[in-house]
């Protein structure tokens, strides 16, 4: 056995049921590389990377840890293996320092099997399950942010943190425990283009440091960045192994999605001169009741579609949400064609639809079908109800017409929207805020989580309601898909908008915007 | 014995057929069931430490509640006021409102049939009716401002209406104190702190005399099936369920939470209300300290119990009718003390509240959860 190999999978296959998750996968991880894996959703990358970090146990194959055959019972027992893992949703106690997170972290897990010679297990071991000792806590974790070039301040609070120090911070508590593999969930998603070049930047540290990292990501071009090597799964299979730089981008997503992906073509069509949407000196709180949104002026026209690019977390929530009715503003209008509609059940009336951000608690209800999903429309439910009662026949004929035109998968309409993949639960919010044809569709993060052809079949149906001649105001952290869609473009920054749209073939001054960095381009 | 074993294994294995076809239905029929069990087995010994032979009483109990007509009768007669407060906690935890004012509400709905009965039915003689339906109409608009108040407070003001509820429960206990011991509603003999007993043509007619059996049984049951109707067929239903399961996605949707979350109290407050003028109008002709023993409290156990539908709340309220019955008949058939009895019956809803929300095989689930 080939012992540069830090974590070896052999023929691991995860079964649930009757579906195989994983199926029959071999695959190494040597010592110091950084290893991105690639797939659509459901492709089983988060199955896999589940079983490397104790959650599931493989139904049938091994897995061994730097040669030895290791039975991974819980994500501590993967923890005192040496296996970190920074999840795409932080878990992060927000009103703790940077220094008292990394040390309830340590307390957890002091107990570990098989201490590393590395320096700094041993100072962590000071850190008592008892008892919090601040200073010590604190020089362990300036030590090891100045060794990696983390750059967090230990005595922050965790709330006070970016997004991007935040994942530091995760990162900060893998390497407390001394991880010396470390599996990241999407990290990029929710980083600036500078953020995600320092954070490589870390990444090459890491990996200096004789430490090993998954890197999961949908974005092609970061992995070709990043990776020394790239696996790929396809429906829980590995279809390609090989070095970053074989394959072009083009060829790894043929390998993805086992075809080619067409181009998305966007025609040139000119914006009429009717206004739909039109905003002036809006000004929103957040739920700290810090100004979220201040003094934003936007307008919409017919027949164009409206991007806001940005970093989560700066105002671009509030923002919809105001227009929505789901916030109440502070000060300035909102004017949908000519009205000022008030509530949320009088905006849509006047014809706008929403895809909220959060899908699985704003988007749809997961206990409910997904007929009741189809139907949680307070302007649309009327259509197929008479004096409040419910039409079962309107009701069937709305539901499977749509589940047809949307392929929505298993197309089955009375199973709980729970059960159905994040890119088929999209589905139904796209059938149900596009099929009543909206004069203005608030888009907000529409692609969150989506594969490539699901992703696709979004922005496909964004550019049919501007062929449509409708209007459509596109929200999303994902500069590459607002480039790509929208017609006039504007960067959100710390509540802000910036009229970019000139800048559009300039990402270096549209990442200086997203950053808040105004002043060195102005 | 090798028979044995291939039996043991074919049971087996279709039994895990079974599960894997349908857990969810599995899951539905047997919680309760085993719940159910684990919860006399531990009152047998209960039973058992104070002295008595457990079998026994439960052999009295099953006989005397379900061995003849009057047991029966008794059986619904009991069931009914857990029936209507049942369905008032199920319709508002449906839609994420945790009213625990079923009591208070129960409660003002008898104060104000008393009302009707004793005094303004004087001045309308024979008019059964009229007096029938106003005291009904009285004892909804009771409970519903009953369960207005707290809603307006939950709206306007934020406040949990868990608290709230409670405290409108201690104000409807002293009020209706206040009102028979000395107040305006005492019996004109001012003997003891208890109203008159209502006019007969106020009185809910029996169906079979000499039983207690009565309209308000239907009444209640025919209200199930409705609310069952409007929650999973109407409009309002859905937003209110919608409301219930992800508010943040039915305010996105346009549904409005105040609207729903005021609906929903008047809708629960009034069926407390109602149930609580059923229950005097057709058995205790007088309104006393004691003429609730806790229904709307219990009415919660029996909510969740019946997974909050009101179809299946009819069911488990006639379980709790008939658990107060099979207790009468541990008393008075064995002898078991009246205490003894009530807290075997705490100690089932300590078990169905404990276990009732847990289903059986979770797990499972679980992992279907996450492939998807």
């Amino acid at each position: 056995m080939e012992t540069d190999n830090i974590l070896q999978l052999q023929n691991v296959t995860k079964k649930f049921g009757d579906l195989v998750a994983v199926d029959n996968i071999n695959f190494e991880l040597k010592s110091s590389e950084i290893h991105a894996i690639l797939g659509e959703n459901g492709a089983g990358k988060s199955t896999l990377m589940n079983l490397i970090y104790g959650l599931y146990q493989p139904t049938s194959g091994n897995i061994s840890i730097s040669g030895i055959p290791t039975r991974l019972k819980s994500p501590k027992d993967a923890i005192a293996h040496g296996i970190g893992m920074v999840h795409q949703h932080f878990m992060l106690i927000e009103n703790l320092t940077v220094a008292e997170n990394i040390a309830l972290t340590v307390a957890q897990f002091s107990s570990r099997k098989s201490p590393s010679p590395d320096s700094t297990d041993e100072k962590t071991q000071n850190l008592s399950k008892f008892r919090y000792k601040k200073d010590e806590a604190i020089q362990i974790t300036d030590a090891l942010s100045h060794k990696f070039n983390l750059d967090v301040d230990p005595n922050a609070l965790i709330r006070t943190l970016s997004v991007g120090l935040k994942q530091r911070v995760e990162i900060l508590k893998a390497l407390a425990v001394d991880a010396r593999i470390l599996i990241l969930d999407e990290p990029t998603a929710v980083l600036s283009p500078q953020e995600v070049t320092s954070f490589f930047s870390i990444l090459r540290l890491l990996q200096a440091d004789n430490r090993s990292i998954i890197f999961i990501s949908h974005k092609m071009k970061e992995v070709l960045e990043v990776s020394d090597r790239i696996t790929v799964l396809r429906n829980g299979k590995k279809v390609y192994q090989g070095k970053t730089g074989e394959l072009s981008t083009r060829e790894l997503a043929k390998e993805m999605i086992g075809e080619e992906i067409s181009e998305i073509e966007r025609k040139v069509t000119e914006a009429t001169e009717e206004l739909v949407l039109h905003i002036s000196g809006l000004k929103v709180k957040g739920n700290r009741n810090e100004i979220a949104v201040s003094d934003i002026t936007l307008k919409a026209y017919r027949g164009e579609i409206v991007g806001i690019a940005g970093v989560d977390g700066n105002g671009q929530r509030e923002l919809a949400e105001a227009i929505m009715g789901l916030r109440t503003s502070v000060a300035g209008q909102i004017e949908i064609l000519g009205r000022k509609p008030i509530g949320t059940k009088h905006i849509r009336q006047c014809g706008v639809g929403y895809i909220p951000e959060d899908r699985r608690s704003t988007g749809i209800i997961t206990t409910f079908s997904v007929t009741e999903n189809l139907m949680l429309n307070a302007s649309q439910i009327e259509n197929i109800a008479k004096w409040g009662i419910i039409d079962q026949k309107k009701r069937y004929k709305m539901a499977s017409s749509l589940i047809e035109t949307y392929d929505i998968r298993p197309p089955i309409a009375d199973i709980a929207a729970s059960t159905l993949s994040g890119g088929n639960q999209q589905k139904i919010v796209l059938a149900r805020e596009i099929s009543p044809q909206p004069e203005l569709l608030i888009a907000v993060n529409p692609t969150r989580g989506l594969d490539i052809n699901a992703a696709q079949y979004v922005h496909l149906n964004l550019l049919a309601q501007r062929t449509l001649k409708k209007s459509v105001l596109l929200i999303s952290t994902e500069l590459d898909e607002v480039l790509q869609l929208s017609d006039r473009l504007y960067v959100m920054s710390k509540g802000k908008l910036i009229d970019a749209t000139k800048y559009r073939d300039d990402i270096e001054t549209l990442g200086l915007f997203m950053t808040g960095e105004t002043d060195t381009v102005a | 014995m090798p028979n044995l074993l291939t039996y043991y294994h074919n049971v087996k294995s279709s039994c895990l057929f079974y599960l894997e076809k349908y857990p969810r239905f599995i899951n539905w029929i047997f919680s309760p069931i085993l719940i159910l069990s684990a919860a006399f087995i531990t009152n047998g010994i209960v039973i058992l430490l104070c002295g008595y032979n457990p079998i026994e009483a439960y052999i009295a109990a099953v006989v005397l509640t379900f061995g003849s007509f009057s047991g029966i009768s008794e059986t619904l007669v009991k069931g009914t006021p857990y029936l209507m407060t049942g369905l008032s906690v199920a319709i508002a935890f449906r839609c994420g409102i945790w009213n625990i004012g079923a009591e208070g509400q129960f409660l003002m709905g008898a104060l104000a049939a008393s009302f009707i009965g004793t005094k303004l039915a004087t001045v309308l003689p024979n008019t059964s009716w009229i007096v029938i339906p106003l005291s009904f109409f009285v004892a909804i608009f009771a409970g519903g401002i009953w369960g207005v108040v707290p809603a307006i407070l939950k709206i306007t003001r934020g406040v949990n209406e868990v608290i709230s509820t409670i405290m409108f429960n201690y104000i409807a206990i002293y009020f209706v104190s206040l009102m028979i011991d000395g107040g305006p509603l005492q019996e004109t003999s001012k003997t003891g702190p208890q109203s008159d007993p209502i006019v007969l043509w106020a009185r809910l007619p029996h169906i079979l005399e000499p039983h207690r059996i009565h309209f308000g049984i239907v009444i209640a049951v025919i209200l199930a099936a409705v609310l069952t109707y409007v929650l999973f067929r109407t409009t309002y239903g859905f937003q209110l369920r919608a409301v219930g399961e992800g508010a943040a996605a039915a305010e996105a949707a346009g549904i409005s939470i105040p609207q729903n979350t005021l609906r929903v109290f008047c809708i629960s407050g009034a069926l407390a209300a109602l149930g609580g003028a059923i229950e005097l109008m057709a058995l205790a002709p007088r309104l006393t300290h004691n003429f609730s023993p806790g229904y709307g409290y219990t009415a919660i156990a029996v909510a969740l119990l019946a997974k909050l539908h009101p179809l299946l709340t009819i069911a488990s309220a006639l379980l709790f009718g008939a658990l107060a019955e099979g207790s009468f008949a541990m008393e008075s058939e064995v002898g078991i003390s009246r205490q003894v009895t009530w807290m075997m019956q705490a100690i089932i809803l300590l078990f169905v509240i404990g276990f009732g929300s847990i289903s059986l095989f979770q797990k499972q689930s679980r992992v279907n959860l996450s492939v998807n």
